[in-house]
């Protein structure tokens, strides 16, 4: 049982990690709580629940295509309701159009698919096989391997390749990396088509772990990730994944051994006490206000 | 801003014990009295020349949503911090008038007051953090307490009543005299308002409010100046959730119920929507906001399906073209 929770756990955990990475990335660079990160993966994920169920595709052209989905739609929010704000602004203006774009791509995905949950189909074949003490499903193990593979090749690009690179200097310090020649709004518009394609990934994987999908889901998946991005340190790689892996590993030992219509909340005072003994989160630097 | 220009008005400083006087104030104020005189009575009024309980029952929605929101402007537009969960506040207020009036036979004045200060109390304890957490992980502690409130009233059925709520909420008594119709509610509620808006207006002006504009501004040079910000933010943002805990007391005894998707997250940034829209940082302009969202809200009810959609757009729309909000001052900015 515990073992199999714990499996379990980590799965949910390398799930959220992709969930995270994209919100938290955003923040790094223009310390922007993107309340449409959401809506924007469950938007993706039903475009793949339309084209698997719906048209009947086979699984790669249409997650391809969901996947490429989400990240367009992310880097049109950024072009409409943030690129603009972004200069001289308080901060806050840019979060309340985030919420804008939240209630717009909420209301249009509901149109479209309504507001109840759909069952989404399961892309491996039901098989499950035991590991010692752990039963594990064929599926759990894909996810996971699946996850942490996109986790390392993200990972890589951010590394080895020059727009990550780029990607990496302008959350060290935006104005600085214009100054020094890198364009940050292609820049910026990458790390939004990046973030949210990397989230549809995520929310795929988890529709198809779970075999559910619904617009509700969005909302959920916001907060998880900010909580994870916190947990970790907001704006950190290494720290969106190890947030993410604490949140997912915490909330099934929850669900599990404690409450499981308390689990949320649970979760919730669980992060507030991490802020009020480290306000930066694990991996997260301490900010020095310099006058 | 504001605050160099109140330097440059007031060379004595703006924490001396002088009443900040506004430029050109006197060739405003016969204008300004007319227009106050004029939405005075036009408000007092109301009732009785609009019979339609359905539009009284609008300004009754609109007057709970003008308190919360003008609590809501004093801790986001006056000391700049970004709190998510007014909504849960607002339910604290709404679920303790519930539960003293249905179980333990309290009467409406001393529910009232009971939510008010429970409501100050929890939000006293919430803002402790604000000692070393600021920013936005301050507003993800109003987030998870929003949650961790409508997830507990969801979940706690024995002392919620769950997903059902607290129902049969008897008439509420305001000095023997019993509030029965929309049109007595409406007359209770704009006076709450208004003595809202004279209290907050009290505060503003006070040497208190003139520290908060100065924390908003710039938190360490406030600090520099002699400011304990951290005991004026805590203090802000319990004064404003106060009002919102008022709101929802009234709002236990006008709806005679209380279920817990009043407070949702969705109501916290619907509060939040209309202070901005309204315009931050001024005392009365969160109730344009109200109003400007509360008629957008019905007029597009025959679009119902479209509404969050034309909510969003509204916001963006007027964000982009106006960032400081419709009526704010115009230089809130970093």
């Amino acid at each position: 049982m515990f073992f199999n929770v714990l499996a379990f756990g980590i799965m949910v955990g390398a799930i959220y990690t992709l969930i995270t990475i994209g919100y938290s990335m955003v923040y790094g660079i223009l310390r922007l709580m993107n309340f449409a990160h959401g809506d924007v993966y469950i938007f993706g994920t039903l475009v793949a629940w339309s084209l698997l169920s719906g048209y009947g595709w086979h699984p790669l052209p249409a997650l391809l295509i969901a996947v490429l989905s989400g990240g367009i739609l992310a880097s049109v929010v950024e072009f409409v309701a943030y690129r603009r704000l972004r200069a001289s602004q308080h901060r806050m203006i840019s979060m309340i159009t985030a919420l804008g774009a939240a209630y717009i791509i909420q209301n249009a995905s509901e149109l479209k698919w309504g507001n109840q949950v759909l069952s989404f189909p399961s892309l491996f074949p039901p098989y499950t096989f035991s590991i010692g003490h752990m039963t594990l499903s064929l599926t759990n193990f894909i996810t996971l391997l699946l996850a942490l593979g996109v986790i390392a090749g993200f990972h890589a690009f951010l590394k080895h390749h020059k727009m990550g690179k780029a990607i990496l200097c302008a959350s060290e310090d935006l104005s600085t990396s214009a100054l020094m020649g890198i364009p940050v709004n292609r820049t910026i518009s990458i790390v939004y088509f990046l973030g949210g394609a990397l989230g549809v990934i995520g929310g795929i994987l988890y529709s198809a772990s779970y075999n559910v999908i619904g617009i509700s889901m969005g909302f959920r998946g916001t907060i998880v990730a900010f909580t994870a991005a916190v947990i970790g340190g907001i704006g950190s790689f290494s720290g969106a994944f190890l947030g993410s892996m604490i949140l997912g590993v915490a909330e099934n030992f929850v669900g599990v051994y404690v409450s499981s219509s308390f689990r949320d909340p649970i979760i919730f005072l669980f992060l507030i006490l991490i802020l009020l003994v480290k306000p930066t989160g694990i991996m997260g630097e301490i900010e020095i206000k310099k006058v | 801003m504001e605050q160099r220009q109140v330097l440059v008005a007031e060379p004595v400083g703006q924490f001396a014990d002088v009443r900040h006087r506004d430029k050109g104030r006197d060739t405003l104020t016969l204008a300004k009295y007319a227009a106050t005189t004029a939405v005075a009575a036009a408000l007092l009024l109301f009732p009785i020349i609009v019979k339609d309980p359905y539009l009284v029952g609008l300004m009754n929605f609109m007057i709970l949503f003008g308190i919360c929101c003008l609590g809501l402007n004093l801790v986001l537009g006056y000391t700049g911090l970004l709190s998510l969960g007014h909504a849960a506040f607002y339910g604290i207020g709404a679920y303790t008038t519930a539960i003293l009036m249905t179980r333990h036979g309290f009467g409406f004045l001393p529910s009232l007051a009971l939510s008010g200060g429970l409501t100050m109390a929890v939000a006293l304890f919430l803002g402790i953090p604000i000692r070393k957490v600021r920013g936005d992980y301050f507003c993800l502690i109003t987030i998870a307490f929003g949650e961790i409130f409508r997830l507990v009233a969801l979940a706690w059925i024995g002392f919620t009543g769950g997903a059902m709520g607290i129902v049969g909420i008897p008439v509420p008594k305001v000095l023997g005299y019993p509030l029965r119709n929309e049109t007595d509610f409406y007359y209770f509620g704009l006076l709450l308002l208004l003595l809202t808006y004279l209290t907050l207006h009290l505060l503003v002006h006070s040497r208190f409010g003139r520290a908060l504009v100065a924390i908003r501004e710039d938190e360490l040079a406030a600090q520099s100046m002699g400011i304990n910000t951290p005991l004026y933010m805590v203090l802000s943002f319990t004064i404003g959730s106060f009002y919102a805990g008022i709101a929802g007391s009234l709002l236990a005894v006008y709806q005679t119920t209380v279920t817990p998707s009043n407070f949702r997250l969705e109501e916290s940034c619907l509060m939040i929507i209309m202070v901005i829209v309204g315009g931050m940082g001024r005392l009365w302009a969160p109730l344009v906001g109200v109003l400007i969202m509360t008629v957008a809200t019905e007029l597009f009810r025959p679009l119902d399906q479209y509404r969050m959609m034309i909510i969003g757009s509204i916001m963006i729309a007027v964000l982009l073209f106006r960032p400081q909000g419709l009526l704010g001052i115009s230089s809130f900015g970093d």
